[in-house]
């Protein structure tokens, strides 16, 4: 395994090779906003949040999927960057029914916290006000597709970790639905074990405690340790 | 120089945004010193008036009565505030908007009634298909997004108003 | 507790910021000068004291729920969080100057209350029924209690309702012009079975408060005034009383021994499928019946809320002030402003108790006997 070197922010730093930037990023102390990202799971890309502008490309490339290249030049702050990650939060707000101030996960949401993070107060697009579901048919856990944000993080978990795969997506676009076995309520699914790691990794309020009112989702990152240990298994 | 002439009003929301500007306490009285408040709940005036400098607006845009009001409040207005989610957002009152007026109506004044069941009308303002964002209706000079936003907030951005600086929220407040 | 913080913010709110200016600067006065703002400029200390005790309040619901607008502490089967001894010790602390602004304001009140004799006689000054809760024995209740309807004259109309058969009881319609229902009481029927809710009815339908300083208060109201007052010009008497209680109260359960104890919230599952809830709201009976699916999610919600208990009062109330203040077809603000201010003495939502207006466009038509209309006032 060979080392490379880089530019990031300006800086110069170093990396393994098949290290992502946002893992080189990191380990120098430099923040890249993500949501999608947990380490300890597979990277997939979904959010879009940790782009990255790469010297000499016109396109924008993902931190947390683009490995490092020698000699590489990476801008993480630019304006054009922060039109870019503002314009995203404000459609992952819009295409669902994110309502803060009534949500389990108010003041404990990565989605809510982004908004500050990247500026955003108001929403130039139009809400599209879908019609999602409440599925409660679990004993202890719920999911409100209102909240959703398809980062995938209880897909990933649920595979990766428990072995269970009891999550998976359907539908394509803002038709893409977080399904429970092959799309039957979640307290028929045989393979979920009900371990709750799903619920625990959750950004978002869409996975919760059943029991917990307005603002009271807990994030019991105690998980976190033991899907840190397991990466350099994966890698 | 004559003070700033401020104005407040309340479409469809919940006064918690009212409530949190009142929660200003004994700076309310530093506040009032330094403005003279022109139209809004706490002062006696009917028609809203013209040439106000800054007018803070609670609540969403929900019926008739809404959308008349918010036009002439900013045909008087300079500096328009989006006070709190539900002017930002539509927040609660927008949570309608996946269940259509027809549905909640006749849920509460057809269903839910012993006697005299019936829709209201003609003399109450019709309900708009959807509960919007002020600025989806007109234009938004400042957004101060929070459920309410805080009192401390609230007064920093009627300071950087009256003083002639342009408040800054982003990075400041969030939703809920 | 939180409760009682609420109905002290609250009443602080109407007295002082919504009402005071009628009754300090005077009805007639100039409006433009007619607001908190000019009974600052004129007596600094009462609005003063109003600000204090809406605060005092409004730090006891901060400390409580972690916020002072929609804290999210009363959850099902019981609270999120116990109160600790530094925030116990810090509401304590707070409330002698409480208190002492509370009795202050009250004495102004009733200093004065001679001066608005005309008034009170013709702001909603008619029997109706009152209903609240009430604890076994009497005492007002602001939660945990049962319903109790009595009439004008005492005589007692319904007593230790359970509020989970408030329907047998109270019924709803719908009139064209408003999004507000009435409610009336079922076996009077509509439109007889008015009635009202709130401080004035409170006070009305218990037989004490339970709080010493308080009840030798209810004991001078009803001195003054009749054991069932009907004006609801008293609601503003009412409601000072009102805070002096719960304040006494606040203190009260403060001082338990069990205040601090960490057990505050039962957790259960879904096992029934309806429940119905009440309390006394700051401006009076508060009804919140539920309707859920096996798996917990909401089906069915019906709110009864204190201003829709009001509602016919309140029109009954209207049509008296503005029958003995509007005469002829002359009619300057000062007797438009007294039509408003019936409707502020039930303190309603604050959209149509304050002086904001063209949010409550009023519309005075002045008609002769045969009905035809004179002229047309509006403000």
């Amino acid at each position: 395994m060979s080392v490379l070197t880089l530019t990031i922010e300006g800086r110069d730093v170093a990396g393994q090779t098949g290290h992502t930037i946002l893992q080189v990023a990191r380990e120098n102390g430099i923040a890249i906003p993500t949501l999608c990202h947990l380490q300890g799971l597979s990277d997939v890309g979904a959010c879009r949040l940790c782009v990255v502008e790469v010297e000499g490309q016109r396109k924008l490339f993902p931190a947390c999927v683009t490995t490092i290249d020698e000699g590489m030049k990476v801008t993480v702050n630019s304006e054009r960057l922060a039109a870019h990650r503002r314009r995203i939060v404000e459609l992952l707000f819009t295409e669902r029914n994110h309502i803060c101030s009534v949500c389990v996960a108010d003041r404990n949401c990565e989605l809510q916290d982004l908004a500050v993070e990247v500026g955003l107060t108001h929403f130039d697009l139009p809400l599209l006000s879908p019609q999602a579901v409440v599925d409660a048919t679990h004993e202890r856990f719920g999911i409100d597709h209102n909240r959703c944000v398809l980062c995938t993080r209880c897909v990933r978990v649920c595979d990766e970790i428990e072995g269970a795969h009891t999550w998976d997506v359907m539908g394509r676009g803002t038709e893409a639905r977080l399904i429970t076995d092959m799309g039957i309520p979640w307290g028929d699914s045989n393979t979920c074990t009900s371990c709750g790691k799903c619920v625990q990794v959750c950004p978002t309020g869409a996975l919760f405690e059943k029991g917990r009112s307005v603002a009271e989702a807990r994030r019991r990152r105690p998980y976190l340790p033991y899907l840190v240990a397991h990466e350099g298994r994966t890698r | 120089m004559s003070k700033p002439r401020l104005a407040t009003i309340w479409l469809d929301g919940c006064s918690g945004c009212h409530m949190s500007l009142l929660d200003m306490d004994e700076r309310l009285f530093d506040i009032t010193e330094r403005v003279d408040i022109v139209y809004g709940a706490l002062v006696d005036v009917k028609e809203f008036p013209e040439d106000v400098d800054v007018t803070l607006v609670e609540g969403a845009i929900s019926s008739e009565d809404d959308l008349r009001k918010i036009y002439e409040v900013r045909r008087n207005t300079r500096v328009l505030v989006s006070l709190g989610d539900c002017a930002v957002t539509s927040n609660v009152p927008g949570m309608r908007n996946q269940i259509g007026p027809a549905a909640i109506l006749e849920r509460a004044y057809l269903e839910n009634v012993t006697i005299n069941p019936q829709l209201p009308g003609p003399m109450v303002p019709r309900l708009l298909a959807m509960s919007r964002p002020v600025h989806a209706v007109v234009k938004v000079d400042v957004f101060v997004p929070g459920c309410p936003p805080s009192a401390d907030l609230i007064h920093s951005v009627l300071d950087d108003l009256i003083s002639g600086r342009v408040p800054v929220t982003a990075g400041v407040t969030c939703f809920g | 507790m939180l409760n009682l913080a609420q109905i002290v913010q609250s009443h602080a709110l109407s007295f002082f910021y919504l009402s005071s200016p009628d009754l300090l600067l005077g009805f007639d006065s100039d409006p433009a000068l007619r607001n908190l703002v000019g009974v600052a400029r004129q007596t600094p200390d009462l609005a003063r004291d109003g600000v204090a005790l809406r605060r005092f309040g409004q730090r006891i619901i901060e400390r409580l729920g972690g916020k002072r607008i929609h804290p999210a502490w009363v959850v099902p089967g019981g609270v999120s969080r116990p109160l600790d001894a530094s925030e116990r010790d810090s509401i304590l602390a707070e409330i002698p100057d409480a208190r002492e602004r509370a009795h202050r304001t009250l004495e102004w009140f009733k200093k004065n209350v001679a001066s608005w004799t005309e008034e009170a006689a013709h702001f909603g000054d008619f029997p109706s029924l009152y209903m609240g809760l009430v604890h076994e024995g009497g005492n007002a209740a602001y939660s945990d209690g049962l319903l109790r309807v009595v009439d004008s004259s005492g005589w007692v109309m319904a007593d230790g309702v359970d509020p989970r058969a408030y329907d047998e009881y109270l019924g709803e319609t719908v009139e064209p012009w408003s999004y507000l229902k009435s409610t009336y009481f079922k076996p009077l029927g509509y439109p007889a079975g008015i009635y009202r809710v709130g401080p004035l009815a409170r006070l009305n339908v218990a037989e004490r408060l339970g709080t010493s300083a308080a009840d030798a208060e209810l004991a001078e109201y009803r001195d003054r005034l009749g054991r069932y007052p009907s004006s609801s010009f008293h609601y503003h008497y009412a409601r000072l009383i009102e805070i002096v209680h719960c304040i006494d109260v606040i203190d009260e359960i403060l001082s338990r021994p069990d205040i601090l104890d960490p057990h505050v919230r039962a957790r259960a599952q879904i096992n029934r499928n309806e429940g119905v809830g009440v309390s006394e709201a700051p401006r009076g009976v508060l009804i919140h019946h539920y309707k859920v699916d096996d798996d917990g999610l909401v089906e069915w919600v019906n709110l009864v809320i204190a201003t829709g208990h009001n509602n016919l009062a309140m029109n009954r109330s209207v049509l008296q002030t503005a029958r003995h203040y509007i005469k002829g077809d002359q009619v300057k603000e000062g007797m438009l402003n007294r039509v408003e201010a019936v409707i502020r003495c039930y303190d309603p939502c604050l959209s149509c108790s304050t002086h904001a207006v063209g949010q409550m466009p009023l519309e005075v038509d002045i008609r002769d006997a045969e009905g035809s209309l004179l002229r047309q006032v509006s403000r």
